[in-house]
This record gives C-alpha cells, sequence and structure tokens, in this order.
C-alpha cells in the first residue's frame, strides 16, 4: 500500500525537518515553505494529500490566509488541517478553529503525540470518506431500485393501453417541473425537495387501476357507450384499492403518495370530476398537479384517434376550461415554466431518464447536511448532468470540458486538432502547448467565464489563436458549470470551439 | 563535551527533548541545523533597521525552534523579546532592545556551546 501523503508547510527548515523527520517512515512528506507555495501545490494536487501541518506566522502569506483560501475553494472539508503554530494566543486559536482546523500540536513537539495526532485525524476523515461512499451508493441503488420497479408497472400499463411508455416520463416531468414552480411561488403546500420527488416518482402508478379494465374497452377504437365510459372512469378507484391493499406499505411516502394520485387525478377543482367530486384544495396537491400534467400531455401527444396540439394550442385549451377547471396557480405555473417544458419534453427519452435521475440523486444527497465529504462527488454529477446536457446532439463537433478542480481541460479529437494539441491537458493555464496557440486568450477566457453566475452562465467569446504559425479567430462558446450549492462554486466549463474566417463563421 | 553537557551549558533539558524527539540522531541533525539557521540574523537586521514586522517574525521563528529543541534560556529571552514586538506600529518599540540584547547573550552562549559540542571527539 502507497504511502499517505502530508503537506507540511513551515517558513523554519528546521522545524519542517523536525516534522518530516517524525514522520518520513510513514508517510510521503512534501514541504512548503510559506502559504503561496502551499496554495501552488494544492492547486495542482489537493485531493493527493491525506492531512496538511500549518504553521500559522509565515512571510508572503499566512496560515490564516492558507485556511481561507482552502474555504473558499472548499478543500477544508475533505483535507484536514492540523496547526502546528507556536501562537497559542487565544485569538489566534479561535481564529484558526474557527477556519477549520481540526485540531492543535503544540510546542514543544513530540514525536509519539505528532504520529499519533497525524494517524488518528487521518483514519478518522478516511473513515468518514467511506461511509458517505456507502451512504452515496446506497441512494444511489435505491433511487435505482424504486425506478426500475416503478417504470416496470408503468409500463405494463402503457403496454396494455398501447401507448409508447413516454406518457409516463412525460408526466414524471411535467409533474416535477410544475411542483418546483409551485415550490417557487408558494409555501402554501408546505412542499419541499424530497416532496417532489416523491411525488413525481408516484405519478408513473397514476393509470394503474387501468390494468383491470378489459382490453376489449381500454382498446375499443371507436366511441365508447355510456356503460363502458363508466368502466373506464373505475380505473381511479381501482388503482387506488390495489395500493390500498398493500397493507405492509401504507406509511411508505411514495405508495400513499400514489394512492392519493391515483384516486384523485381525475377530479376537477370545480368539482366536477370523479370519483369523488372534491372541490379546490380539498383534492390533494399531487393530484392535482398529475391530472393537469395529464391532460398536458394527452393534448401535447398524437394519439390514434388526434395529432398532437402545440403547446400553444394546449395551453391554450386548458386556461379556457376546455378540458375542465384547474387550480389558477397551477394554471400559471404551466404558463411560467411553458418555454423551458416544451424544450425538455423533446429531449430524446433515455436522455429524459438518465438526466432526471442524475439530478434526483443530487438533491438527495444535498439533504444529508452532516455529510460534508461528500461535496466533491455531488459536483461531478452536478457536472456529468450539465455535460449530458450541453453534449446532447453534439457528438462530432468541436467540443470541450474544463474542470477546475483538479484542472484539466478536455477536448473532442476536432477540437484538438484544430488547435494542435493533446486531448487530455491538465493544468491548461499554464500549459506550455495551451500558451504557444492561445497566449493571451486563455486569461481572457478564464476571467469571463467566472464573471458568469448561475442564472446566466453561457458565454461568447472572440479571440486570436495560433495554428500551424498562422493567426486565425476562434469562437468558443462556453457554458459555466456552477454547484447546486448555496454558494455556487465554479466547477468548471463546457463549450464549443468554432473557427471564424472573414467575418463568417465555419464550423 | 558530551551532549549532555552541551545542554546543561546552553541551558536546556537534554532528557526531555531526546524524550519528545526519541532519536539521538535527529537531535544532532537539528542542533547542527540550528548553527546554520538564519533567523538569528533576520531578527538582528529587523532591529537594526527598526523594522518591527520582520524582527517579530524572526523572534516568533527563533522562539519555536529552541522550544522544540528544548533550548529553555534562549526559548524564554526570545519568547519575552516576541511578547514586546507582537503589537504596536511600524517602529520597533523601545523596550524591546534590552529583551534584544537578552536574546543576543542566550544566542551566543547556545551556539557557542554547540560548535563545542561539534567540534568534541565526545560527539558520537
Amino acid at each position: 500500500m502507497c504511502k499517505r501523503k502530508i503537506l507540511i508547510v513551515d517558513d523554519s527548515l528546521l522545524n519542517r525537518n523536525l516534522l518530516s523527520g517524525m514522520l518520513q517512515d510513514a508517510y510521503e512528506i512534501v514541504e512548503a515553505e510559506n502559504g503561496h507555495q502551499a496554495i501552488r501545490i494544492l492547486e495542482k494536487q489537493a485531493y493527493s494529500f491525506s492531512l496538511i501541518l500549518l504553521d500559522i506566522v509565515m512571510p508572503e502569506m499566512d496560515g490564516f490566509e492558507v485556511m481561507a483560501y482552502m474555504n473558499k475553494c472548499h478543500w477544508i472539508n475533505d483535507l484536514p488541517v492540523i496547526i502546528i503554530s507556536a501562537e497559542t494566543s487565544q485569538t489566534s486559536v479561535n481564529k484558526a478553529y474557527d477556519l477549520g482546523a481540526v485540531d492543535f500540536i503544540s510546542r514543544p513537539f513530540d514525536a509519539y503525540i505528532v504520529q499519533r495526532r497525524v494517524k488518528n485525524t487521518i483514519a478518522l476523515y478516511e473513515k468518514q470518506k467511506r461511509l458517505a461512499a456507502i451512504v452515496a451508493d446506497q441512494i444511489f441503488e435505491r433511487t435505482k431500485m424504486y425506478d426500475q420497479m416503478v417504470s416496470i408497472l408503468s409500463q405494463i400499463v402503457e403496454f396494455r393501453n398501447r401507448e409508447s411508455g413516454l406518457h409516463v416520463l412525460h408526466i414524471n416531468l411535467i409533474t416535477e417541473m410544475l411542483l418546483q414552480q409551485v415550490m417557487k411561488k408558494t409555501a402554501r403546500y408546505g412542499l419541499k425537495p424530497p416532496d417532489v420527488r416523491v411525488i413525481s416518482t408516484a405519478s408513473s402508478l397514476h393509470d394503474i387501476g387501468k390494468i383491470i379494465i378489459p382490453d376489449g374497452i381500454l382498446n375499443k377504437p371507436g366511441q365508447l357507450t355510456a356503460q363502458e365510459a363508466a368502466v373506464v372512469k373505475t380505473h381511479s378507484v381501482e388503482g387506488a384499492l390495489m395500493l390500498k391493499r398493500l397493507s405492509v406499505y401504507q406509511n411508505d411516502p411514495i405508495i400513499s403518495t400514489a394512492h392519493d394520485i391515483c384516486r384523485w387525478h381525475h377530479e376537477r377543482y370545480d368539482g366536477t370530476g370523479y370519483p369523488d367530486g372534491l372541490v379546490g384544495d380539498d383534492i390533494p396537491i399531487s393530484a392535482q398537479v398529475v391530472s393537469l400534467a395529464d391532460v398536458y400531455d394527452a393534448l401535447t401527444s398524437e394519439r390514434c384517434y388526434k395529432n398532437a396540439y402545440s403547446h400553444q394550442q394546449a395551453v391554450g385549451m386548458i386556461r379556457r376550461g376546455e378540458c375542465g377547471a384547474f387550480n389558477p396557480l397551477l394554471l400559471e405555473c404551466l404558463q411560467e415554466i411553458g418555454d423551458k417544458l416544451e424544450q425538455r419534453l423533446q429531449q430524446p427519452p433515455i436522455a429524459l431518464k438518465e438526466n432526471r435521475k442524475l439530478q434526483r440523486i443530487t438533491e438527495e444527497v444535498l439533504q444529508h447536511r452532516e455529510l460534508s465529504v461528500p461535496t466533491e462527488m455531488l459536483r461531478q454529477l452536478k457536472f456529468e448532468q450539465l455535460r449530458a446536457d450541453f453534449f446532447e446532439g453534439a457528438a462530432n463537433e468541436r467540443t470541450f470540458v474544463y474542470r477546475s478542480n483538479p484542472p484539466v481541460l478536455t477536448l473532442s479529437r476536432p477540437s484538438a486538432s484544430l488547435l494542435g494539441v493533446r486531448e487530455v491537458v491538465a493544468d491548461p493555464v499554464h500549459d506550455e502547448a495551451i500558451g504557444r496557440c492561445a497566449g493571451a486568450s486563455v486569461e481572457k477566457w478564464r476571467r469571463i467565464s467566472h464573471e458568469t453566475s448561475p442564472e446566466s452562465p453561457e458565454f461568447t467569446l472572440d479571440s486570436g489563436f495560433t495554428m500551424d504559425g498562422r493567426e486565425a479567430l476562434c469562437r468558443c462558446i462556453g457554458r459555466v458549470v456552477w454547484s447546486a450549492e448555496e454558494i455556487p462554486q465554479y466547477l468548471g466549463v463546457v463549450g464549443v470551439i468554432t473557427q471564424v474566417e472573414n467575418g463568417g463563421v465555419c464550423p | 563535551m558530551t551532549v549532555q553537557e552541551c545542554y546543561k551549558r546552553l541551558g536546556g533539558d537534554y532528557g526531555d527533548v531526546l524524550r519528545r524527539l526519541v532519536q539521538p540522531q535527529l537531535v544532532d541533525g537539528l542542533m547542527a541545523m540550528f548553527l546554520q539557521d538564519e533567523n538569528f540574523d533576520r531578527l538582528c537586521a529587523g532591529m537594526q533597521a527598526g523594522k518591527r514586522e520582520q524582527a517579530f517574525r524572526a523572534a516568533h521563528t527563533l522562539k519555536g525552534v529552541c522550544q522544540n529543541l528544548g533550548f529553555t534560556t534562549l526559548f524564554l529571552s526570545s519568547e519575552k523579546l516576541t511578547d514586546a514586538l507582537r503589537h504596536g506600529d511600524e517602529q520597533v518599540p523601545p523596550d524591546a532592545v534590552c529583551l534584544w540584547e537578552a536574546v543576543q547573550r542566550d544566542y551566543q552562549q547556545a551556539t557557542a556551546a554547540i560548535r563545542m559540542y561539534m567540534a568534541s571527539p565526545a560527539r558520537s
């Protein structure tokens, strides 16, 4: 097993030697003689270290500044810092702890104590990382299992209905987007992100009652008789009963939510729906949302008896009450999410599903605030999700992905050959080949991308490049990936490069 | 001169140092390094130029090193000086000067003892 790596930051060579003398048998030691050097080392390879031993009083950049920087980069959560300063005044000690130091080793150093503290701290952090990984795996597995079971069930229903299976995916997505908008607008329904997830998963089951409707009625090509229509209508009560019979799972939020949705997704806000004729908010919000999603998707999808209406037409028909009355707040929400919804519904089904799964896992893990460690993993997920979005249908383009931590630039083959650099470039800002080809553009690019925000993450930059010794103008269209945390972090950029010649753009 | 005698002469406790640092050759190497350490020179330059901040940092580091090496006498005088230099404006405060003189005296005594030890045949 390879040795764990420790960074010792102290301006006194003698102190560094003293500490490495105590630790070098068990650890790989890297030394820095001031804060600047430490940061430079960490920027290249923060996550290769298991621990930092940090002095406070140092020239150029002191230990407090190093920790402030580590906070800014979120390294402090994953990389423990032990203070080794002779500075033991109450204010210094408090300040160091406030900035995230794990421990103090006071002078004079004692080899046994130093070795034990280092060992214990590393073990503790590694244990927490392992536990966090296990939790994340379990959440992933559970989500996957639920998703699989729910999709199997809903696919069976869809298959019997002679529908493509897209309907369920659409209902999931519309439900989720509507609920998120409701959450933004009002606290009236007390919705929290986990509720959105539960309702949208449960929405897949809204039509399971149709499984007991005879095929001859369910798939009858012509007009249904009044009697047949009454049979079809029983699917809401029947579906709810099926879920009620799962007595063991009555406390499961998905099952109980699915029950409400099954029973009441044909109710209408004015009390004219079925089976119970509930009025207004007596209809659970889950069922209200799914019923609107159901109607919207039915209108905008092609069926054997009708063509698909456009988004505008569908919203118009719903607002005019042609499909019954809905909660005015939900109608507003539908209007507001219109453009985004239309666009997301047009994504290919696989992308639709995978994307949402990633998003959901990200949100769920974010709920566990006590787990500081998976931050890095969450960022990876967030990144994958946006990357997937961005590269939709852009496989052969000149694309690139830049991750800021650790800094790695990955170029698609066409981009790499355009710029004449390798496909994977570590630390591109300081890379020679990149410097030769991009020159001052690198700094411009860095600055402009940092000036974006999570609300408007896109940027366009035209700048000069040197390719095969010739000057050329390239356009870089990028999208910055900001993390979903409270204080968004700059995670990197995904983008495309095009060459601009004679004022025109040739891809 | 043995290392114990050296510590006695410079005012320190070798038994305690060896207990903490465990390996005699590590202590030996660090003592040799102490002669090369530039913090004392930096401290003097700072004091002579009247630059408080520079003098403070050097005194602080010197103090920390002495504490680790168990040079008790020099540790105590450099600690007093460090505290006198800790706060204030750009200038060195006047009361720091006599504390600096004590540090100079203790430093000379310590380095003289270490040099004697390094040169003595008793050093293994």
